[in-house]
């Protein structure tokens, strides 16, 4: 792998909390997954890397560019599309006025050339007939598209996406998943978030993040292979399960470390996620 | 999701990033085109169209004189200004209001760089009232009364205030990154111009700290006799404009470096602008007043002379024009007389102070002041033929007989609707009654027996008329005549009351 993107000792405090604890990592090209529990610092780590806040101490490069220098952070900043969580919105711009806008501050300055690049990202995200419509008037789907638009115009080679796929229907997830798993073809993109479904689905690698440090780097495989073995079938809760839910059978999946004879199951990345946040989290149960 | 379009190197290649400088200037030309369809800047610019006709087609306004049609470019522009403060300051706080600061610090233009160009896009508006400026200035400046001189640097003042309010509304963002602080900002800056509470008004002093200074001189001054420093004025505004746009930039050393230039420029144009009025101009404006004759070119004219101060000789042909229809209804010697027509001014107490010139002791001068057009025309009519009549000026201030009904008939017997011009030159613009009679100098009176008389002499064929005025002329014109006697020769009969010298 080429590392596009590699931290050490990042380290971020927010009074007494410690959002980001000496974390290390090393991304290439393709799509990586963060996942992690809320608080678990997803969001610090991606403004960390998006040069929204700059970290107390460790340091990082995007693209070969440091940001600890007013070049580096500026050249960084030239190749970044940052799609924040919650993104907000001019509601009187259209979605053309609002990408171009975008396209400006990442200072796209030929107007034809930055028009067609508008017009290129707003068809990517499917957003065509909608383009001359202004941003109130859409659902919250096609706005989180614009928002992605706004993210991949000027074709930046660091992508940051936070939470993108909150609150979209299974349709539209599935559309975002479709741009995403395009977009990481020839990019990095660093993509946080809830569903382990997008990681199984888009990411060559995945990031585990809880209580501010990354708890697993590796592929989705080798997460999920971290659960081989260790999930099995029961009729009841398991006492000796770290989690265990019903299922729809009736029957539960535990997921720990199994008692002799148990009924072992196919791991998914799942499992291997919420073995990983051993200690994290709270007895999962349903 | 649609198949995307794979032209993406080519695309790339095409949409390439340019310099910060050209992203500003493009950012600067969106903002701009989204202030210029916004809807307080859509009100103000119709408001200031609306405003320029008004002012443009006044019918009385035929004789502009530029050194004073600059400076009335000034006012209008001000509700442009105040849209600019309240609309760029709005386009400042959108990013925060709508939560998009988080995404855009990220990017590649920095926070300073959109403020300049937020300060840069109130330039196509500011250019747009430089339009409005110089078509109102070349307006005026092509009637065929047209004299003078405008100064650039007046013409300025009116794009100028729209930058420098624009600039405030982008630095006021940035100090009070709130909604409410520009439209109660609007709101006192609006009470100030249209409630004149302005607190600053003079010609001289803290009046220059004001944006818009429209000293408004009563009569029209020899543009060298102005004494307004506008051109340091201008370059306080420019200074005032820029150092707001780079207090609400960044704080790097070189801003630094350009805020305290920009300090120093408008500190130097403050001061300057606040001085008295030059010496030099002061002396001139004395020379003026008190001796014109050295100061002034004359022409000779049919048989008379007109002496009028350098930018106002065009003028001389308006006044032959009445000095030659007022002759031509006189009889006797007065039909030929040589008149000296002189051009006279108070200006040793300043533009915007009314001081009346006194009569003339000259036999045959007659007193022509800088104004001309509307009501300028039968005052100086009047005084034409009181000289005429009487001798000079300072006699005929003092003619309470039936002289005043041979005046008053010369005076309005030549022009085309001499009945609206006898309204026009009384100052209650009454047709009945007794009134004051204006002219350059001290005013007449008329009696309401005179102004019946003069009535009835103007309802009448002007030959039926000029034949009578002509033959008792000797009589008409003595001191001792009456206004029933007058009435009399002229053949009027109405009961006329005692003059008021009998009275």
């Amino acid at each position: 792998m080429t590392t596009t993107v590699s931290a050490s000792g990042l380290t971020l405090r927010f009074g007494g909390t410690r959002a980001l604890d000496d974390v290390s990592l090393r991304l290439g090209r393709g799509v990586t997954g963060l996942l992690g529990p809320n608080g678990a610092g997803k969001t610090t780590l991606l403004r960390v890397l998006a040069t929204a806040v700059p970290a107390d101490r460790g340091a990082f490069t995007v693209l070969g560019h440091d940001p600890a220098t007013a070049r580096g952070r500026q050249e960084l900043r030239r190749n970044l599309g940052y799609l924040p969580q919650t993104p907000g919105f001019h509601p009187d711009f259209t979605p053309f006025e609002f990408v171009d806008y975008v396209a400006i501050l990442k200072e796209l300055t030929d107007r034809a050339a930055r028009h067609r690049e508008v017009r290129r990202v707003l068809a990517e995200t499917d957003l065509d007939d909608v383009r001359g419509r202004r941003i109130k008037k859409l659902s919250g789907g096609m706005r989180q598209r614009v928002a992605l638009a706004a993210a991949l115009v000027g074709d930046p080679g660091f992508l940051v996406l936070d939470e993108p796929t909150v609150g979209l229907d299974p349709e539209q997830r599935m559309r975002f998943r479709e741009v995403i798993a395009r977009a990481g073809e020839d990019r990095t993109v660093l993509l946080s978030t809830h569903q382990t479904e997008d990681v199984a689905m888009l990411c060559n690698r995945v990031l585990v993040m809880a209580g501010g440090r990354i708890r697993f780097a590796g592929t989705p495989a080798e997460l999920t292979a971290r659960a081989a073995g260790r999930v099995w079938s029961s009729s009841g809760r398991d006492p000796g399960a770290k989690a265990g839910w019903r299922t729809g059978t009736g029957a539960f999946r535990n997921v720990g470390d199994p008692p002799p004879g148990a009924d072992l199951l196919e791991p998914t990345l799942e499992d291997g996620y919420l073995l990983t946040l051993d200690g994290e989290l709270a007895e999962v149960t349903a | 999701m649609t198949a995307p379009v794979r032209e993406k190197e080519a695309q790339a290649a095409l949409a390439a990033p340019g310099t910060p400088r050209a992203a500003v200037l493009a950012l600067a030309l969106f903002e701009a085109r989204r202030l210029l369809r916004r809807l307080p800047v859509l009100l103000a610019l119709v408001g200031y169209t609306t405003w320029l006709v008004w002012h443009n087609v006044q019918p009385w306004d035929e004789f502009p004189v530029l050194q004073d049609a600059d400076r009335a470019t000034q006012g209008g522009p001000l509700f442009v200004a105040l849209a600019a403060l309240l609309c760029a300051n709005q386009a400042v706080l959108r990013s925060r209001r709508r939560d998009t600061e988080r995404h855009f610090e990220v990017l590649a233009l920095s926070r300073g760089q959109r403020t300049a160009a937020h300060a840069l896009s109130v330039v196509p508006l500011a250019l747009l009232v430089a339009v409005g400026v110089v078509a109102q200035f070349t307006w005026e400046a092509v009637k065929p009364g047209a004299i003078g001189h405008g100064s650039p640097a007046e013409l300025l003042v009116g794009p100028l205030t729209v930058l420098l309010f624009g600039a405030l509304g982008v630095l006021l963002a940035r100090l009070v990154p709130s909604a409410v602080a520009a439209p109660l900002l609007v709101v006192v800056f609006f009470l100030m111009f249209v409630g004149a509470a302005f607190p600053f008004a003079g010609e001289t002093g803290t009046a220059w700290l004001a944006p818009v200074v429209g000293t408004a001189s009563k009569y029209p001054f020899p543009s060298g006799l102005l004494g307004r420093p506008a051109a340091w004025h201008a370059l306080y505004l420019a200074g005032l404009a820029l150092t707001a746009v780079l207090l609400s930039g960044s704080r790097g050393r070189r801003v630094q470096a350009a805020v305290a230039a920009a300090l120093a420029v408008t500190v130097l144009g403050g001061a300057a602008q606040t001085r008295d009025v030059p010496e030099a101009t002061a002396a001139a404006r004395q020379r003026a007043s008190l001796t014109p004759e050295k100061e002034q070119t004359c022409l000779r004219r049919g048989t008379s002379e007109y002496c009028a101060f350098p930018e106002w000789a065009p003028r001389t042909a308006d006044w032959e024009r009445v000095v030659r229809g007022v002759q031509s209804l006189a009889g006797g010697p007065a039909q030929g007389q040589r008149l000296l027509v002189r051009q006279r001014l108070e200006a040793r107490y300043g533009l915007d102070v009314d001081s009346a010139l006194p009569p003339a002791t000259t036999p045959g001068q007659v007193t022509v002041g800088t104004a001309w057009g509307g009501n300028r025309v039968p005052e100086f009519s009047t005084a034409v033929a009181a000289v005429l009549v009487a001798g000079d000026e300072k006699a005929a201030a003092g003619v309470c007989d039936g002289r005043m009904v041979t005046v008053m008939w010369l005076s309005l017997a030549w022009q085309d609707d001499p009945e609206a011009q006898l309204r026009h030159v009384r100052l209650d613009d009454s047709l009945s009654g007794e009134a004051i009679v204006l002219s350059p100098t001290d005013p007449l009176t008329m009696t309401a027996g005179q102004t019946e008389v003069v009535r009835a002499l103007l309802e009448r064929p002007l030959p039926s008329v000029v034949g009578r005025v002509k033959a008792h002329w000797a009589e008409l014109t003595s001191p001792k005549i009456t206004t029933a006697r007058a009435a009399e020769l002229l053949g009027v009969h109405a009961k006329v009351g005692p003059d008021r010298c009998e009275a």
